[in-house]
Parts: C-alpha cells; sequence; structure tokens
C-alpha cells in the first residue's frame, strides 16, 4: 500500500465521502433535523423541509444557512420544519439546531445543500375558466402559465385531462406546449367532444412540467390543478331534451346522440330515422346512441327519437351531408363592360339546404374586394356577379365554396376585355331605298369604348341558301350600329338578323336578334326573254313564243312584254302583250322580218331578245328516234359547220285537249347532241323534236326526233276479229292502234291460242299455264292479219292477241272460236259401226239357223218330273225337325222379298227354299249350318197383295217371311266370299230380284260392272228352265231339277215352291196391287228380261 | 303515395283557393301582427281581431295569446275576401258583402275540409320518419294551443261565425309559420309548399268573407284571436312537431267546421 501512492489516494477519497456523509444524513440520536428536502417552484426561492426523528416535544428550531457565494450566515428561528430560503448559485450549508421547549439545543445538525439536490417542481396550473359551446360540443380551457417568474423562453409541457360522467371517467389526456415568455401568458385549448357536452358533466384539469435545462437538479411535474367541471343538462333540475340539436355532420361521421330527461322517467327507445339504436347509459338520467358512418339524410335531415315512458317524446334532428365539392367549370364575362358574371356548376350537391346549404363568396385579389353570391340552390348552374372596377381589365377572382361541413375554392384569372359576350342587339331595323342594297341599324346595350365589335348579319332570301355578312366596328357605350349591306337582288324579300361579339379577342357571340324583313326595290329586267317563233300553216302569220325570265333575271313583276318586227330597221308591226300571255301572233304575210321581244317590269325594260322569221328551205328531213335517258331523251344530230349561230330544238307539250305548248331550247354550233329534260315530260308519251340550225340567213330544220323518256307497255291490245273459219284454220285480222293507245314504239303482236271454251270462271289463257298453248309472235308491223292452221274441227279456240313496246306487253284482247265440222269423218264414224253391227247380226243369225238344234239341247232341256226331283229331297233337310213341309202345301203367302242364299261350301249340299221373315234372317240357323258360308242375297220384292193370304198371316213362321229363299245352286262351287263382301252383296241383291241365271261370280262383282249391266240386271227376271212349251201355265209351281255334279244343269229352278204366283210379275204390273198371273209364264219373262 | 320531394302533382286540386282569398303569403309568425299581413289585406291575420260591442270582457288568454284590436276589412270590390283594412270605430255601412258570400264562404271550407288529410299526409311525409309510422304520439296536439271549437249546430249562428273567425285567424297564423319552417327546411319540397301556400291563401279569404259576415249581419268588428306559439328559435324537430300537430288538429277541426259551418251558411 505505502508503495502505491494512487491506492492512497483512492482511500482518502473514500474517508472524505464518508465524513460528507455523516454530517449530512441523520446520525440518528434523538431530536436530530433529518431529511432535508428542498423544492423550488420558481427558481429563485426554495422551500426546504425536514423530520425530527425524536418524538419528544422540542421548541423552536434555529436554522442558519450560508451560501458560497454570500459569505454571511443568515440564522431565523422556527416553529416549522419548512423554511423558505433562496435558491444558492452552487451550494448552501444550512445548521439546524433544534432546541427543547425551555430552549436548550439538544441537537445540531448541519447540511450542506448543492444545486443538484435540489428539486425543481412547478406550482399547479390555475384553470382561469372552462367553458363549453354546446352547439360544437366544444370545451375552451384557459389558464395562465406563469411565465413571469421564469426565465424567458422556457419549454413548458402542459398536461390536460378530461374526465366524464358522474364516475369520472377517463375520456382523453393531451399534452399542450408552449414557451415561456417571461409574462404571464393566459393560455387556451379547445377540445372538441365526440358527445354533446349536454349529455353528461364532462371534468378537465391541468398540470405542466417546465422544462428547464440549466436546472441540474429533480425536475418534475407540478400537482394537478383543481377539477374544473363542465355540468350536463342531467344535473340541472329540470333538464331534458335530446343532444345535440339541429347539429350538421359529415357523411361517414361517427355521432353520439344522447336523450336527457327528467328525474322519474325511464327512456323505452331511441330511434334514428326509422332505425331502434341500443342505448349508451351515461348517468341516472341520460342515455345515448352512437350511430356510426352516417349516410346522408333527407332534406329536411334525419330524426332522431328518444321516446320516453308514460308516452313522453322528445326528439333532435341531424343533418348529415357532404362538404361543399369543388366549383367546376368558372368562367366569368361580361356582357357590359359593367358587370363581370362568374358561373360554375357546383359539382355533387351537398345534401344540406336552406341555412346549412352551401354559401359562396367571391373574392378578387387584385382588388381585394369580395361579393358574397346570392345563388339559387335549385338552379344546376350558378351564377354571381362582380362590378367591373374602374381601369382594371385583369381579375383574379378566388370563388370561395363553405358550408358547416367545410369549405373549398376555385380561382380564375381573367383579362376582361377577352371575355365579351355582348346582350342581344335589340331594334333591329332596315331600311332602304335602292335595289340592291340596305341600311341595319340595331342597339346594344353596354359600355364597349374599349373594344371593337364584330357583328355578324344573317341574310337570307328563302331561295338561296343563308349568307353571313361580317361587318367590324368600333364600340360605344350603349350605342346604336349601323351597317350597309350591298350587293343584293333586286326585288327579293331577305330576312337579317344580328349577333355580335369583341372582334380582337373573340370570346362568344350574343344570341341572335329578332329577325327583320325587308323587300328590294325593283331593277329593269336583266336580259331578254328567251324568245322562238313559228309560222302558221298558211304562212301568213308567225305566232312568237318567249320563255319567263327567272326571278333573278326579272328583277321585277313582269307586266307585259313589247313585241315588235321589223324589216330593214323599218318597224312592221308592234304588239304589248300583257302578263302572263308568253306568245302572241303577228300578220306578216309572205314577208320576213327579225322579231324582237323587250319583257318590261315596273322598273324598266329588259335589252330586246332578236330572231329573225326567215325558214331556210329543207331537203331529206328523216325522223330519227330518240332514246330515253335519265329522266329526259338524249338527242343527238351531225355537225353541221355551216349552222354558225347554233341549234335550236323545238318540241311541243301537249296536255288534254288543249293545242300544244311549244317550248324550245338552244345549243351552241358546237354542240351536236344534247339530253332534253322538262319537268313536263311524261313516261309513256310520245315526243317529237325538231331539230333546227341556225344561219346567219335563217333558220333551217335538219331532223325530227321523235322519242319517250320512257316506254311503257301499250294501254290496250289491237283490236281484232276473225276473218275466216275452215274445220283446220282461223284467220285473224287486226287493225292499227293509235299513238297514244302505244306508250311507247311498237315492236309487234303477240297470238296465243289453244283450246277453250268461253267461260268466266276459267283463269285467263295467258295464265293458265296449258300446255297446249300456242304463240305466234308477228314482229312485221305491218302485217295486220294471220291464219291460223292445223287446227282440229269442231273445236273451241280462244284466241289472245297484245301488242308490245320496249315497255312491255298490252293487256290481251281475246276471242273464242269454234272451227267447223269435218264432214267426211263424220260420216266414216258413223258407218263403220254400222256395217260391222249389220255384218255381226247376220253372221249370228246364220249360225243360230245352223246349230238351232245344240241350242234347244242346251238352253231349254225337256223338264224332268219333279216327283223325282232331287230339289226335292233337300227340302227335307231343311225342313227337318220340327218343321213339317208344309212348303209344299201351296199355302197362298205374301211374300216381299226374296233371298237367294248362295252356299260356298266345298261340299256340294242341297237346301231348300222357304220363306223367311227378316227377323228370321239374323237367327242362327237351328240346324246348325254355318251360316258364314252362306250368302244370302235377297231381292227385294214387291208381290202382288192377295187378300187371301191376308186374312190368313200367321200360317207359319216361314211363309209369314216377307222373302223367298233361293239356292243358288251354281254358287256351291264357287270360292267362298269375304264376309264384308257379302254385306255389300247383300247391299246389291237386296235391290230387286236376283235372276237364277246370274253367276255368283257376276254378283260379287256387281260393283264394278257398267251402268249398262247393272241396268240389265235391274231387269234381270226368272229365267226359263226349259222348254217354254213344255211349261204349263196353270201351274204355279215351278219344278225343277238340280244335278249338283252337272255344271250345265246348275241353273236352279224357282225354289219359291210355296207359291202360287209368279215371283216377277210383268214389268206393266210390277206396281199393282192386284195378281196379274197366278203362274209362271215364259212369255212374262220375256217381257221382263227380253235381252236375257 | 305522395312524393315530398320533385314536381307538384297536377290532380287539379291545388290551385286558386277561390274568390276571396287574399293576396300575399299568410301569417308571420303568431302571436305579432304581420305588417305584412296588414298590408295586404287579411293576409297573415294573426293581426286580425275583430271587435264586437256586444261581446263580454275575456279572461286573460292562456300562452301566446295576444288580444289585437279590430283590423275591419272592408271589400273595396263586392268580391269576397277582396278586403281593405278599414281604421273606424265599427262597421262600414253598405256594399259590405257581395251576394254570394255565403256561397263562398261554404265552398272555402269544403275545400279547406276537402285538401286537409291530403296536406297532412304530404306534411308527415316530407319531415321524415318516424313521423309518418308513429304520428299518433308524434303529432298528438294536446301539448300545444288551439282555439276552443265548442259550436255545433244548435249554437247561435253569431256564436259560430265568431268561432269561426277566431279559428281561421289561427290557423292562418300557423300555416304561415308551417310554410316558413318548411321554406327553410324542405326548400325542394315544392308540392307540400305548394299546399301550404294554397291553403293558407284560401284561409285568408275565408277570414276576409268571415269579417264580412260577422259585421254585416251582427256588427262585430272585434273578435279577441289567440295565437299559438311561434315556432321561431325552436329546434328544427320541435318546428317540424309542431307543425304536425297543428295540422293534424286542423284535420279535424276542419272537419268539424266543415259540419257545423255549412248548415249556417246554406242558401235559406
Amino acid at each position: 500500500m505505502r508503495k502505491n501512492p494512487s491506492l492512497r489516494c483512492l482511500l482518502a477519497l473514500a474517508i472524505l465521502c464518508l465524513t460528507s456523509l455523516v454530517h449530512s444524513q441523520e446520525i440518528g440520536s434523538p431530536g436530530d433535523p433529518q431529511n432535508l428536502k428542498c423544492v423550488t417552484h420558481n427558481l429563485r426561492r426554495m422551500v426546504c423541509t425536514w423530520d425530527v426523528s425524536s418524538r419528544r416535544r422540542h421548541g423552536q428550531t434555529d436554522f442558519c444557512y450560508t451560501t458560497n457565494d454570500h459569505p454571511l450566515t443568515e440564522c431565523f428561528k422556527t416553529k416549522e420544519k419548512r423554511v423558505e430560503i433562496p435558491v444558492p448559485e452552487s451550494s448552501t450549508t444550512i445548521k439546524i439546531t433544534t432546541n427543547s421547549i425551555s430552549g436548550t439545543p439538544f441537537a445540531t445538525r448541519e447540511f450542506e445543500i448543492r444545486k443538484k439536490d435540489i428539486s425543481f417542481i412547478p406550482l399547479a396550473p390555475h384553470i382561469l375558466s372552462l367553458t363549453p359551446d354546446f352547439p360544437t360540443s366544444t370545451l375552451t380551457l384557459k389558464w395562465s402559465d406563469n411565465g413571469s417568474i421564469f426565465p424567458y423562453g422556457l419549454d413548458a409541457f402542459w398536461q390536460i385531462e378530461i374526465l366524464r360522467k358522474e364516475t369520472m371517467e377517463k375520456v382523453t389526456e393531451v399534452t399542450y406546449y408552449s414557451k415561456l415568455t417571461h409574462e404571464d401568458i393566459i393560455l387556451s385549448w379547445n377540445w372538441t367532444s365526440d358527445m354533446p357536452l349536454e349529455c353528461t358533466s364532462h371534468y378537465v384539469k391541468i398540470r405542466c412540467f417546465i422544462n428547464i435545462t440549466q436546472f441540474v437538479g429533480h425536475k418534475d411535474w407540478s400537482d394537478w390543478s383543481p377539477v374544473e367541471v363542465s355540468p350536463g343538462k342531467d344535473t340541472e333540475p329540470h333538464g331534458s331534451g335530446v343532444f345535440p340539436q339541429d347539429t350538421v355532420v359529415a357523411v361517414g361521421s361517427d355521432v353520439t346522440i344522447c336523450c336527457v330527461h327528467e328525474e322519474g322517467q325511464q327512456i323505452k327507445r331511441m330511434t334514428y330515422g326509422p332505425e331502434v339504436y341500443p342505448l349508451i347509459r351515461l348517468s341516472s338520467r341520460s342515455s345515448a346512441i352512437r350511430v356510426l358512418n352516417a349516410s346522408a339524410s333527407d332534406t329536411s335531415g334525419t330524426n332522431v327519437v328518444c321516446s320516453l315512458s308514460e308516452d313522453g317524446m322528445d326528439g333532435t334532428v341531424l343533418f348529415v351531408g357532404y362538404a361543399p365539392d369543388i366549383p367546376q367549370n368558372l368562367s366569368c364575362e361580361t356582357s357590359n363592360f359593367e358587370l363581370i358574371k362568374c358561373t360554375w356548376k357546383p359539382g355533387r350537391p351537398s345534401g344540406l339546404y336552406g341555412k346549412r346549404g352551401t354559401k359562396y363568396s367571391l373574392f378578387e385579389r387584385i382588388s381585394g374586394k369580395n361579393v358574397s353570391c346570392e345563388v339559387n340552390e335549385m338552379n344546376k348552374e350558378r351564377v354571381c356577379g362582380f362590378p367591373v372596377l374602374g381601369d382594371q381589365k385583369t381579375y383574379n377572382f378566388l370563388l370561395g365554396v363553405s358550408n358547416p361541413i367545410g369549405q373549398t375554392e376555385a380561382s380564375l384569372l381573367v383579362d376582361i376585355s377577352q371575355r365579351v359576350h355582348p346582350k342581344t342587339p335589340e331594334k333591329l331595323t332596315v331600311s332602304g331605298n335602292s335595289s340592291t342594297s340596305v341600311h341595319l341599324r340595331w342597339f346594344i346595350n353596354g359600355s364597349f369604348a374599349e373594344i371593337r365589335l364584330l357583328c355578324q348579319i344573317e341574310i337570307s332570301n328563302g331561295h338561296s341558301e343563308q349568307k353571313l355578312h361580317n361587318v367590324s366596328m368600333p364600340g360605344g357605350k350603349s350605342s346604336t350600329y349601323t351597317a350597309q349591306l350591298n350587293t343584293l337582288h333586286p326585288y327579293t324579300k331577305y330576312w337579317f338578323r344580328v349577333r355580335c361579339s369583341a372582334a380582337d379577342h373573340f370570346w362568344r357571340w350574343s344570341d341572335w336578334s329578332r329577325i327583320e324583313e325587308h323587300t328590294t326595290l325593283e331593277a329593269p329586267p336583266a336580259r331578254g326573254p328567251d324568245i322562238w317563233r313559228e309560222r302558221s300553216p298558211s304562212g301568213k302569220s308567225l305566232k312568237i313564243f318567249w320563255k319567263p325570265l327567272s326571278l333573278s333575271e326579272a328583277n321585277g313583276k313582269i307586266v307585259s312584254h313589247e313585241v315588235s318586227c321589223y324589216l330593214l330597221e323599218k318597224p312592221l308591226e308592234y304588239k304589248e302583250v300583257t302578263e302572263p300571255s308568253n306568245s302572241t301572233e303577228i300578220k306578216l304575210g309572205r314577208n320576213d322580218c327579225v322579231v324582237s321581244v323587250v319583257a318590261k317590269n315596273h322598273a324598266g325594260s329588259s335589252p330586246p331578245s332578236r330572231i329573225t322569221t326567215v325558214e331556210l328551205p329543207s331537203d331529206n328531213v328523216k325522223t330519227d328516234r330518240a332514246v330515253a335517258m335519265g329522266n329526259g331523251i338524249y338527242i343527238s344530230w351531225n355537225s353541221y359547220p355551216n349552222m354558225t349561230c347554233g341549234y335550236i330544238v323545238k318540241w311541243c307539250h301537249s296536255s288534254g285537249s288543249e293545242p300544244c305548248s311549244v317550248d324550245w331550247q338552244k345549243f351552241p354550233s358546237n354542240t351536236t347532241d344534247a339530253v332534253i329534260k322538262s319537268a313536263l315530260f311524261r313516261p309513256g308519251v310520245r315526243y317529237n323534236f325538231s331539230l333546227y340550225g341556225c344561219k346567219s340567213s335563217g333558220y333551217q330544220l335538219l331532223k325530227n326526233i321523235t322519242g319517250y323518256t320512257k316506254e311503257l307497255p301499250p294501254k290496250r291490245a289491237p283490236n281484232f276479229t276473225v276473218e275466216e273459219t275452215s274445220s283446220d284454220s282461223i284467220l285473224v285480222k287486226w287493225e292499227d292502234m293509235p299513238i297514244e293507245d302505244c306508250q311507247g314504239f311498237l315492236e309487234g303482236y303477240r297470238l296465243s291460242f289453244a283450246k277453250g271454251e268461253k267461260d268466266a270462271l276459267k283463269p285467263r289463257l295467258l295464265e293458265s299455264g296449258n300446255p297446249e298453248l300456242k304463240v305466234k309472235n308477228i314482229t312485221d308491223l305491218t302485217k295486220k292479219s294471220l291464219k291460223i292452221l292445223d287446227l282440229q274441227g269442231k273445236t273451241s279456240y280462244q284466241l289472245d292477241l297484245q301488242a308490245y313496246t320496249a315497255g312491255g306487253l298490252s293487256p290481251p284482247n281475246s276471242l273464242y272460236v269454234v272451227t267447223k265440222e269435218d264432214s267426211v269423218g263424220l260420216i266414216i264414224a258413223i258407218l263403220i259401226p254400222v256395217a260391222v253391227v249389220v255384218l255381226l247380226g247376220v253372221v249370228a243369225s246364220i249360225f243360230c239357223y245352223r246349230k238351232r238344234e245344240w241350242i234347244k239341247e242346251t238352253f231349254y232341256p225337256e223338264i224332268p218330273n219333279p216327283e223325282n226331283s232331287k230339289a226335292l229331297q233337300f227340302q227335307k233337310n231343311i225342313c227337318e225337325g220340327n218343321k213339317t213341309l208344309k212348303t209344299l202345301e201351296m199355302n197362298p203367302c205374301t211374300p216381299n222379298s226374296v233371298e237367294v242364299v248362295e252356299t260356298r261350301s266345298a261340299a256340294p249340299k242341297i237346301e231348300d227354299t222357304e220363306m223367311m221373315s227378316p227377323a228370321a234372317d239374323t237367327v242362327v240357323p237351328e240346324d246348325g249350318s254355318d251360316s258364314e258360308t252362306e250368302n244370302h242375297v235377297v231381292v227385294s220384292y214387291c208381290p202382288p197383295i192377295i187378300e187371301e193370304e191376308i186374312s190368313n198371316p200367321p200360317m207359319d213362321e216361314s211363309v209369314g217371311s216377307s222373302q223367298v229363299v233361293y239356292i243358288d245352286i251354281q254358287s256351291m262351287y264357287q270360292p267362298q266370299i269375304k264376309p264384308e263382301e257379302e254385306s255389300e252383296i247383300d247391299l246389291v241383291t237386296t235391290a230387286g230380284y236376283k235372276p237364277q241365271m246370274q253367276l255368283p261370280i257376276s254378283a260379287l262383282k256387281i260393283e264394278s260392272r257398267s251402268p249398262a249391266e247393272e241396268e240389265s240386271d235391274k231387269t234381270a227376271g226368272y229365267r226359263p228352265q226349259a222348254n217354254t212349251n213344255a211349261w204349263n201355265m196353270d201351274t204355279p209351281d215351278s219344278p225343277g231339277s238340280v244335278e249338283s255334279n252337272n255344271e250345265n244343269a246348275s241353273f236352279g229352278s224357282p225354289c219359291s215352291i210355296n207359291s202360287r204366283q209368279f215371283l216377277l210379275p210383268p214389268k206393266d204390273d210390277e206396281d199393282s196391287p192386284k195378281p196379274s198371273n197366278i203362274g209362271w209364264s215364259f212369255t212374262h219373262f220375256f217381257q221382263n228380261k227380253p235381252n236375257d | 303515395m305522395w312524393e315530398c320531394h320533385g314536381a307538384p302533382r297536377g290532380d287539379g286540386r291545388r290551385g286558386s283557393p277561390g274568390r276571396g282569398a287574399g293576396e300575399g303569403r299568410g301569417g308571420g309568425e303568431a302571436g305579432r301582427p304581420s305588417p305584412r299581413g296588414v298590408g295586404a289585406g287579411l293576409g297573415g291575420i294573426p293581426a286580425g281581431s275583430l271587435k264586437s260591442p256586444l261581446s263580454h270582457p275575456r279572461p286573460p288568454p292562456p300562452t301566446g295569446v295576444v288580444p289585437f284590436v279590430a283590423l275591419l276589412l272592408l271589400q273595396r270590390r263586392p268580391v269576397a275576401g277582396r278586403a281593405l283594412l278599414v281604421n273606424g270605430p265599427g262597421c262600414p255601412g253598405n256594399s259590405l258583402c257581395r251576394a254570394n258570400v255565403h256561397e263562398q264562404t261554404r265552398k272555402q271550407v269544403a275545400l279547406l275540409n276537402a285538401t286537409a288529410q291530403d296536406l297532412f299526409s304530404l306534411y308527415l311525409k316530407c319531415q321524415g320518419e318516424p313521423f309518418s309510422s308513429e304520428s299518433e304520439k308524434l303529432c298528438n296536439p294536446g301539448g300545444i294551443f288551439f282555439p276552443a271549437f265548442h259550436v255545433n249546430r244548435t249554437s247561435e249562428k253569431k256564436e259560430v261565425m265568431v268561432a269561426m273567425y277566431k279559428l281561421f285567424a289561427f290557423l292562418n297564423a300557423s300555416l304561415g309559420n308551417i310554410t316558413r319552417d318548411q321554406e327553410e327546411l324542405n326548400p325542394t319540397a315544392k308540392e307540400l309548399l305548394d299546399r301550404l301556400h294554397n291553403t293558407t291563401k284560401t284561409t285568408r279569404g275565408l277570414i276576409s268573407n268571415l269579417t264580412c259576415l260577422l259585421c254585416k249581419n251582427y256588427n262585430v268588428f272585434q273578435v279577441d284571436v289567440s295565437y299559438g306559439e311561434s315556432s321561431k328559435g325552436k329546434s328544427t324537430f320541435k318546428k317540424k312537431q309542431q307543425g304536425c300537430q297543428v295540422l293534424r288538429k286542423y284535420v279535424q277541426v276542419i272537419a268539424q267546421a266543415a259540419r257545423i259551418l255549412l248548415p249556417h251558411l246554406s242558401p235559406a
């Protein structure tokens, strides 16, 4: 240690520190002062406090201090343990002696207070005022910074705490900064509450921290100031209401609305618009709702209603809108250099109206002048006026826009002399006493002395396009302006109107003035009329034509034309023709002259138009056809070099019965073609043009041209007649057609013919599509007849004749002609069949004569004995059983029909015939015979009524039947027919009596037979089975035998063996109710069926 | 049903209040004489009170009731409602009323009765919810002043006329207040504003005719009229509510008035 001097130094320092510590700290002896603390609030003086360790009562304390910068020790006695002494520059030595009550010191303690041991704590700030602003929910806090006691320029920090509700919940804490200026400054701080201040009480307290960097001791926040309160309505005895009242907030804001009610009431619900919101309790008399992201309200705001108990209701209106939009299209102009009118579009509507609506003000930066704008919220465009200021031309406008939510602005720098939009010219008048010029006057309200005006005059006359005439003039102050317009047309009605703008810096035209009308005066016609002349056919008079002058040439109303005729400058004839005539006739005899025509109006006469009457002779004048072109007619001609003064094409318009009006067109001598157009040209009308050449000596007809503007189909077909008819030809002739009916150049005729008879219902020949239609085209227009050959005799033909042009076919003209009969053919057609028939008859007669024996054997054999006939045997089969053979008893019966049963069984079978009733016909046969194998042929039959039979009707079932049943034995060998065919046959066969000779096959095909055959069937009757000589006329029965295996003998005899009459009466007696015969008769048979 | 904002409907029921309606805007602030009303004849008759030499002294009116002395209105022409202010002590002599004043008054009451419900419905619509849905509570007229109308068909004609005068003088002032509030609050509600204007005009014409009848038939030229509380200075919600309450009561009373007044005005 001795060897280390630094160690010794450290040890000495430690001892020194320990000594110092012993001096400054409580020694621990009873009555010793201890815990000396010194705090300064203003950096000049400090408050030192200490404790006394003993509880022993002591008296006054002697307090002495000595500062190192002030060698004198200051001592004083104090009964407190607190003294205020100056803050030392560096340190202070303090000696505190505690005395007993009797004044005896019993403890002394010395402290050394250095500057770093002193704490700096400012005094608690004092709130001067706390002012609530309820409409804006803003608290304004005011306090003094006490800066006078501190050095200049200290940083001061103020901590402000806001508390709310009865429970003093901390709402927010903010730190406010200020700089002390060595003066007492009253500081102010605003705080806007998110809750209306009426809703509940708000509390504020404040403390400060002064940041003095030179002070080395401990620095700390001051104590909190006493709490200042802004009482809510709920603290007032009868305070109630819904808050905030009539507040304007921005769309999207979060809003708290509270309902304060009186004691004893309860809030049932709170609604924001139509919606109910949850309540937030603030106090016993106040609750709130919180609306987040509020949407734009209606024009009249959003109602917030607080429903209280006992049907009490209170409410408020919240206006939710937008801050004003930036004005768009701000534009300023002047119309009179007295007022600047600025217009703009407001952009997005704020949704706020009335006193909450957007306010506008116009501030001019250069002059510093500000005007408030009265705008109509309902207009889309806003207007604000600013007065023109003296000599100021440039204006720097700032349009300020504000509403309760926000504000914005737009600016515009404008040279007003370049933004001139004059007002509408007024009092326009037009005057003038000239035919080509007028004088216009108008008035514009406004001071335009500084600028030139450019005015535009619109001139229109109803004929040509509108013309604009610009005129520049110096501006004036509310002046009348004039302009002269020249080069107008005489005698023309004009309409004028005017608008103006600035000439040098065009900005906008004014509106047009009202239209003023003026008609210029007349002037002499500009030229003479276009004239032509024509000699009368007699050549003694001359007709002169002229065309009316156009409006632009007439220069007024033409009142007359002077026509004169000169021969070598000597007037021969003079006429004045008043309007509206456009021709006149003068009598010249055979003389020629030069005709002069002058048009006259009220202002004077036109230059004369002259034409010579000399007509040069022409040879070989041809007539050509013209070609239609567009809506005109194209004509062309060869060049005639000697025609020195041009060509004239003349034509004539005719309309109905009036004489045609001459028209013409002149062409220069180098022209060889032209398209003649006229509004009077009509399609389908032929126009004849004459081409004249003009020589100095006169006019010469060069050629005629005829043409159509458009060819049409002829109006009608030519009339035609049949001149001659034979059995195979027809000669037709037709007439010429008038030109007016042709409507074009006729190109030919078309004759169509075909077989056909006159029938109005039939389609027309050309439309019928008749394959036999033949057409003959006649292109030779000179041909007026045509012979149609190769026709059929005694046949009706339809003939159609049409004419055609390039425009199409005319409607047809029709005739019906019957060709004559071919007599030779007819004779041949009759004679050949007759000859054939005769020949066949002769051959048949010869044949029959030679084969007479064979015929007899075949067709009329001997009739066998009925007793041996098998036909009687099968009757047993039929009538076996409970039936007796009553059919053989010859009982009278009254059959009214005959049924022929054709059995189609393959096996030979003989069945008896019996009288059957129609009812029995439907009954299944008792013998069990297959009914399907039978073919019932029922022949209607009207029997003679026999009184005897009527008296005994119900003799037997079969007898009572109205039918006679035959058995067609031959049919037994025929193929079985189908059931459906059966029914057909039944229907057919019931139509009459069924002859026995009729073959079944014929019966099957009866429907396909010819009518002649059917007729023969109808008349078919009973056929004799044998030689008629062998028959007994008195025998009612008709016995017959049937050879079932002999086809030749298959012709059955009548089976109506129970009948005593002939089945078929004579034809004469068919309908007679009386029987004419009582038995079969061969003669009757033949009478009934002569053909058979 | 009704469109609050936008162009007015052409339903044919709006328009001229009929001859007899005065010109200009009615009302003004209730409780105070409207100089405009004075200048415009009976318009804004908040001022109006006719004096009857036969009437007995009345107790002080309730809140908002301001007695107003006689503005007797004459008709320059015998057109009912085209009235002039007369600064005389009593009724003028002849030519006070036109011959058809009864018929015209009857038609005016009928017109007001016919249009009252529509006006009320449109008013509710234009105030936003929950005025339409909770009009029973919000528009309960119990808390507002409304002139007593305790007459019936058996009441004397003069009594009916006086009650009518008080009623329509009050209504005219109240309608003026409502119109003013709605012009500020609902400037885009053209239909509502038109109806309010027309109703006010008709009311004004009716007052003119009643003035004429009272003066001519009963020599009454002064009637104490009470007005309700002015809505000026109140919150928007209170303005809406007060208008709603007045109009609801108006709908009820005009129907009663029509029933009672019409027999008295029917041609004898």
